[in-house]
């Protein structure tokens, strides 16, 4: 069978900015910009669902 | 493994009578594609998860919840406080006895006078400009209110002022960063 290493990819990218974004929102924090903090969480928060998303279109694939 | 798999289902019942066909694990270990797409999406959601507390309490600072609001209080009059003076009051409660001292023309600086060491009232000490604490020998700064010498380690809390009407006003309590 062929496999597609597409979603290894994408996942792998959301995972890097799973990284960024919380490393983003707990500096942000600490400088007291408290909205960016917020907009990074959710951030993080989308990139789940998102994640998920990717992992099914995959699996449906096969 | 997935021949494996193909062998074991194509021999029912299998052809050994010791039922230990299912002791060969010699790939459980290994992480396939599909296994490292779990764990990348179960990995997304704990950053999820674990940037939410972080949300919340920027939500919580960003709706001023942790803002506790005084009221104000007249301390002095300006003109019946000297440079270099300083003068006893008590904000926000009748209990939390603090001091407003007057450094420069136009500089006040007020906190809550309970030493953080042992709680003794601090005193202005107008000759050594600084704040004392005659219990143990603590000295405050009393431009910021940190301690400069003896057993207290925190600053002193510091307290709001407003200057309307040729008169000073307590209006809050700074938050408390330890």
């Amino acid at each position: 069978m062929k496999r597609s290493y597409l979603g290894v990819a994408l996942l792998c990218a959301v995972f890097f900015c799973n990284i960024f974004f919380t490393q983003k929102a707990v500096n942000a924090y600490y400088f007291e910009h408290y909205r960016m903090v917020i907009i990074y969480a959710c951030c993080n928060l989308l990139l789940f669902p998102l994640a998920v998303w990717i992992y099914i279109r995959e699996r449906d694939v096969q | 493994m997935e021949q494996d798999n193909k062998r074991d289902n194509n021999h029912i019942p299998f052809n050994e009578d010791n039922y230990t066909h299912n002791i060969r694990k010699n790939n459980e270990r290994k992480l396939d594609r599909r296994g490292f797409m779990k764990t990348l999406v179960g990995a997304a959601g704990i950053f999820a998860v674990s940037t939410l507390p972080w949300g919340t309490l920027a939500a919580k600072e960003l709706t001023g919840l942790k803002n506790k609001s005084y009221q104000p209080l007249k301390i002095t009059d300006i003109n019946a406080l000297q440079v270099g003076d300083a003068v006893e009051f008590s904000y926000p409660g009748e209990h939390d006895s603090a001091l407003l001292i007057r450094l420069g023309e136009n500089e006040y600086k007020a906190y809550q006078n309970a030493c953080t060491h042992l709680k003794c009232p601090v005193f202005w000490s107008k000759e050594k400009d600084e704040m004392v604490c005659p219990c143990h020998h603590g000295i405050f700064d009393a431009r910021t209110g940190i301690p400069t010498a003896g057993p207290p380690k925190r600053p002193l809390p510091e307290i709001l002022l407003s200057k309307e009407q040729g008169a000073i006003y307590a209006i809050g309590v700074k938050r408390y960063e330890t």
